[in-house]
């Protein structure tokens, strides 16, 4: 029987690490029970997600598509939660004296995320058989927004690691909301526009 | 990325990345604008496709090239074409036409 890539014991090994920092949040902060029974379900979600994957028939190409993207969902979530869990403990546990570090990082990681999410949406190209529209236009749109979020996200990050708390707050309200509005302008803008041959 | 950098150091394949941030063209479109053997187009078009700048797509007869770069490729292609990183270009081109076996012809002067 061939060996499992090391890749495919990252998803589990993060959800057992995520489960272990909310039980000693939880035994720490009881206070806050609410809050990480929350996180626990997530997590119970995130391992019947991983369980279905993994259960799938084996018709090879779509479980691959499926199970990859699951997998690499599971580990985004993963290490956002682990960084923010972590610093969370380490406040509690009197390591670090910044009470606002959890939301800091998460929040910086939150904006990471994004940037990385924008800097891919112009790679993400549909077959040109399957667009309804002017090719050209979505080339332009898909640009346009991954520019808009990749900025909104590094904005985001920043803010977060560098301005006071009010005042990140305040910039993350004003930046991610436009970004949404002018991205769904946008498509709004595409669909009325009218097809044309290449 | 040492394929992307590779790519975006010839001039004759910025131009290309440039005529393709317009609207996808087909190889003949994109051909028309330089003054360069199609064999050596094609060179530079594979290199662009190997550093996962370009997707080419079969529409009929013809094979249209669309652009497939990140915001992060499009911030680099921009630095190339601001400092100008020639100094291997004239060697890779060189070498794309040596290996589809065509003579270099000086680029055309575009507006």
């Amino acid at each position: 029987m061939a060996a499992k890539p090391i890749r495919n014991y990252i998803p589990p090994a993060l959800i057992a690490l995520n489960t272990l920092l909310v039980a000693e949040n939880w035994y720490l902060r009881p206070q806050s029970a609410g809050a990480w029974f929350v996180v626990l379900l997530l997590l119970i979600g995130m391992t019947l997600a991983l369980v279905l994957v993994s259960r799938e028939p084996k018709e090879e190409a779509a479980r691959r598509d499926t199970g990859g993207s699951v997998r690499s969902g599971i580990v985004t979530a993963g290490l956002i939660l682990v960084i923010s869990l972590g610093a969370k403990l380490a406040v509690a546990l009197g390591a670090v004296h910044y009470g606002d570090i959890a939301l800091r990082a998460t929040m910086a990681i939150v904006g990471a995320f994004l940037a990385v999410t924008g800097n891919a949406i112009p790679k993400t190209l549909t077959p040109l058989a399957a667009l309804h529209c002017d090719p050209a236009k979505v080339q332009a749109v898909q640009r346009l927004a991954g520019w808009i979020w990749a900025l909104a996200g590094l904005a985001v990050a920043i803010a977060w690691l560098t301005l006071p708390i009010n005042l990140a707050e305040a910039m993350s309200f004003l930046l991610l909301p436009s970004a949404i509005l002018v991205t769904v302008g946008q498509a709004v803008w595409l669909r009325r526009a009218k097809p044309s041959a290449l | 990325m040492n394929s992307v950098f590779k790519a975006l150091s010839d001039p004759t394949r910025r131009r290309v990345l440039q005529l393709l941030r317009k609207r996808p063209m087909s190889a003949g479109e994109l051909s028309d604008h330089f003054a360069v053997s199609k064999p050596t187009m094609s060179a530079h078009f594979s290199v662009l496709q190997n550093a996962g700048l370009i997707e080419a797509e079969k529409n009929g007869r013809t094979i249209v090239y669309r652009l497939k770069m990140s915001v992060l490729e499009e911030t680099l292609l921009a630095f190339a074409q601001t400092v100008g990183w020639d100094m291997k270009a004239q060697g890779g081109a060189r070498r794309a036409a040596l290996k589809s076996g065509t003579r270099l012809r000086p680029l055309k002067q575009e507006g």
